[in-house]
C-alpha cells in the first residue's frame, strides 16, 4: 500500500517493473551500430535500460510491429494461438495477392500489385491511424465531445484495435484470419471498413471543432 | 514507443551472392523490416518430367507434373490440403525429387513382377513429405501403366461424425460406409477409367446384389464400378469385389497393379473413430469393410503388383499417437500382417534440399525476402511442412 502511494507520488505506473528513468532497450545490432555512428552511445552509456522483452529476438525475421499486433490479438494470454492467427493471416494475404499477381495479364498490372504480405500489413496499420480523436469534456452540465490531437502511441493502438474489431465483426462463419487478411488488403489500398471508420471520426472531429477550446478550460 | 518513423523500411540492395552458402552479413543480418527485393532467384528444376527416369542426380530438383496428370490423379484427393492450396497459388504442381522416391523408383524399375508384391512402408515425422513421395510414385505408376489402387488418406473415412454408417448385409459384425465407398469407386474410376476400359477386364463370377440386381460374369469391370456408384447401398461390397477381380486379373498377367495407401496404420489397428451406427454403437476401424478390403490387397497372395504404404501418427484420433516408428504405429498384429516389408525413412530436408526448397519458394513468390535463410532452416527444424508454413508470412 505504502509502496503504491509512494510510486503514485513519483508518478510511475503502479505495478511497473521499471521506474520512469529506465529507457527502452536497444537489443538489435543495427540499432547499436547506428547509435555508435552518431555518437549517441556515449550519452546513454550510463542510463539504466529496461530488459529486452522475452519475445524479442535479433533474427531478421523479427518484426516489432507484428509482435505488438500479435499481443493485441492475444486474449487470456494465449500467445501461441495469437501467433498462429497472425501467421495464417499473413499467409492468407499472400495467397490472395500472389493469385492476383499470377492472374494479371500485362506487366503494368503486375507492377501495381503489392505481393509482400508484411508490407501490406505495415501499410494497413499506417493508413488506419487517426489524426485526431474525441474526448468527453463536462462543461456547464453538458458533456461535449471535444476533438483533441492524438499521440503516436495512441494512434497506432487505435489503428490496430480497429483492424482487429473489424476482423471480429460478422459474418460469424468466416474465419478471423481470413477476415483480417481482407481488412489488411483493403486498408493498405485505402478502402474498407476501418478506413471508413477513421474518416467518420475525422468528420465528427471537424463537426465538433467549435468545442475545441473546451479542452483548455 | 510505436512512432511511425521507427518502421521505415530498409531497402536492401540486391546482392549477387551465392545462395547455397549464406555469407556473413546474411547470417548475422539484423535488418528489422522486410527487404523489398524483386527476387532474381530461380528455382532449381529438372526438365525430366518422367518419374521413371529420376535418379540420384535429380535429388533436390523440382519437376512439374503435367496439368492433365494432376487432374487425373489428384482432383479427388491424394495431396495434403496445404499442398493442394499451393498448386493454385504457385500455378503449377511441382514435386521435389527426394532420395526415398528415387530409391523406390529404382527398386520398382528392377522389380520382378512375377513374384508376390514387396511391401514398402514410408515412415517419418509428420510433415516430412511421405504423402508427397506417395504422390510422386503415383505419377510413376501412371506413366508405367499400372492400375492404380490408391487410398488418399485413410483417416478421412473415420474422422467425420456425420458420415453415413450402415451394417453390412452379409455380416453384421461389420459396417459399410456406403457414401465413402462410392466416393472411392469414383476416385478409382477417375484415376483408371480409360485404362481399365482399354484393358477390357471382365468379371469372373456372378455378383448377385439383390433379387433384381446382379452383375453377371463376363461383364466389364466398369459395370461393377458404376453399379457401386449408382447403388450406394452396395458400394462397400463393390469395392471388395473390384479389388478381388483386380487381383485375379493381375494373377492372370492381364495387368499390373500399384497399391498406394496413405495412413495404413488406421486400417490394421483397432482405433476409435468418431463414427456411430444408427443404434449408437461406436465404430472402430477394424469393424469397417473398407479396412478389411484394403488389408487384403496388401497380402502376398498375388503377383504383378507393387505395394507402397505410409504409416503416420496423424492417421488416428487427434493426439492419440506420439511416435512415428512403424512398430509403434502398426502394433504387433499389424506388423505381422505386412511382415516382411521394407521400411523407408522419410526425413527432414538436407542442406541441399533446404536451399532448393527456399529457392523454389522465392521463385514462386512464397518467400519474399532474401535474408534469414539460416533462421528459417533452424526454426522449421528443416521440416518441409513447417518450412512452407514459416515462409508464408515472410
Amino acid at each position: 500500500m505504502l509502496r503504491g502511494r509512494l510510486l503514485s507520488v513519483i508518478s510511475a505506473r503502479q505495478m511497473a517493473m521499471f521506474g520512469p528513468e529506465f529507457k527502452e532497450p536497444h537489443f538489435r545490432k543495427s540499432e547499436l551500430e547506428e547509435l555508435q555512428k552518431t555518437g549517441e552511445i556515449s550519452k546513454i552509456g550510463h542510463i539504466p535500460f529496461k530488459a529486452a522483452p522475452s519475445a524479442a529476438t535479433v533474427s531478421p525475421l523479427y518484426d516489432p510491429l507484428l509482435e505488438k499486433f500479435t499481443n493485441y490479438v492475444m486474449r487470456k494470454g494465449e500467445k501461441q494461438l495469437a501467433r498462429d492467427l497472425m501467421a495464417k493471416t499473413l499467409q492468407s494475404v499472400k495467397r490472395i495477392q500472389v493469385q492476383k499477381y499470377n492472374a494479371a495479364q500485362t506487366e503494368e498490372e503486375k507492377a501495381e500489385i503489392e505481393i509482400n504480405a508484411m508490407k501490406i500489413f505495415h501499410k494497413a496499420v499506417e493508413n488506419c491511424k487517426p489524426l485526431l480523436t474525441l474526448t468527453p469534456v463536462k462543461k456547464g452540465g453538458a458533456t461535449y465531445q471535444v476533438p483533441i490531437n492524438i499521440t503516436a502511441e495512441k494512434a497506432s493502438f487505435t489503428s490496430m484495435n480497429w483492424l482487429i474489431e473489424a476482423a471480429k465483426s460478422p459474418p460469424k462463419d468466416a474465419r478471423f484470419y481470413n477476415k483480417l487478411a481482407h481488412e489488411l488488403i483493403n486498408a493498405a489500398a485505402g478502402t474498407g471498413k476501418v478506413i471508413k471508420r477513421k474518416q467518420e471520426l475525422h468528420k465528427q472531429c471537424e463537426a465538433n471543432r467549435a468545442y475545441a477550446h473546451y479542452r483548455w478550460g | 514507443m510505436l512512432s511511425s518513423s521507427k518502421f521505415i523500411f530498409f531497402v536492401k540492395t540486391a546482392n549477387t551472392y551465392n545462395k547455397l552458402v549464406p555469407n556473413f552479413t546474411q547470417l548475422f543480418s539484423t535488418n528489422a523490416a522486410p527487404a523489398a527485393v524483386q527476387s532474381t532467384v530461380k528455382a532449381k528444376r529438372t526438365s525430366e518430367n518422367n518419374p521413371t527416369n529420376h535418379t540420384d542426380d535429380h535429388v533436390g530438383l523440382f519437376y512439374t507434373v503435367p496439368d492433365s496428370v494432376q487432374r487425373q490423379l489428384f482432383s479427388t484427393g491424394g495431396l495434403p490440403k496445404s499442398f493442394a492450396a499451393n498448386i493454385k497459388t504457385f500455378t503449377e504442381c511441382s514435386f521435389m525429387v527426394r532420395k526415398p522416391a528415387v530409391d523406390l523408383i529404382q527398386r520398382l524399375n528392377a522389380t520382378d513382377f512375377s513374384r508376390p508384391p514387396v511391401r514398402h512402408v514410408l515412415y517419418g515425422q509428420p510433415g516430412c513429405g511421405k504423402s508427397i513421395i506417395l504422390a510422386h510414385l503415383l505419377h510413376y505408376a501412371l506413366v508405367n501403366k499400372f492400375v492404380i489402387i490408391h487410398v488418399p488418406w485413410t483417416w478421412n473415412w473415420f474422422r467425420r461424425d456425420w458420415t453415413e454408417v450402415a451394417y453390412n448385409s452379409k455380416d453384421r459384425r461389420f459396417v459399410d460406409l456406403p457414401v465413402l465407398s462410392a466416393q472411392w469407386l469414383k476416385h478409382f474410376l477417375l484415376q483408371n477409367g480409360t485404362y481399365i476400359d482399354a484393358l477390357q477386364l471382365r468379371t469372373s463370377q456372378d455378383y448377385v446384389w439383390s433379387q433384381r440386381e446382379q452383375t453377371p460374369a463376363g461383364s466389364p469391370l466398369s459395370a461393377l464400378i458404376n453399379h457401386g456408384i449408382n447403388r450406394v447401398k452396395f458400394a462397400g461390397d463393390c469395392v471388395a469385389a473390384l479389388l478381388q477381380e483386380l487381383k485375379l486379373a493381375c494373377n492372370e498377367d492381364k495387368c499390373k497393379a500399384f497399391v498406394a495407401i496413405d495412413g495404413f496404420n488406421a486400417l490394421v489397428n483397432d482405433y476409435e473413430t468418431r463414427l456411430k451406427t444408427e443404434d449408437k454403437v461406436k465404430v472402430r476401424t477394424r469393424m469397417v469393410t473398407l479396412s478389411r478390403s484394403f488389408r487384403q490387397v496388401v497380402q502376398q497372395d498375388w503377383k504383378n503388383a507393387a505395394v507402397l504404404l505410409t504409416v503416420d501418427q496423424l492417421a488416428a484420433s487427434y493426439r492419440t499417437l506420439d511416435s512415428h516408428w512403424p512398430i509403434h504405429l502398426l502394433g504387433r498384429e499389424g506388423f505381422e500382417t505386412i511382415d516382411p516389408f521394407i521400411p523407408i525413412s522419410v526425413t527432414e530436408y538436407s542442406d541441399l534440399e533446404l536451399n532448393s526448397a527456399l529457392d523454389y519458394y522465392e521463385d514462386r513468390m512464397w518467400l519474399q525476402r532474401t535474408e534469414g535463410r539460416q533462421d528459417l532452416g533452424f526454426l522449421s527444424n528443416r521440416n518441409p511442412y513447417s518450412l512452407m508454413e514459416l515462409c508464408a508470412g515472410l
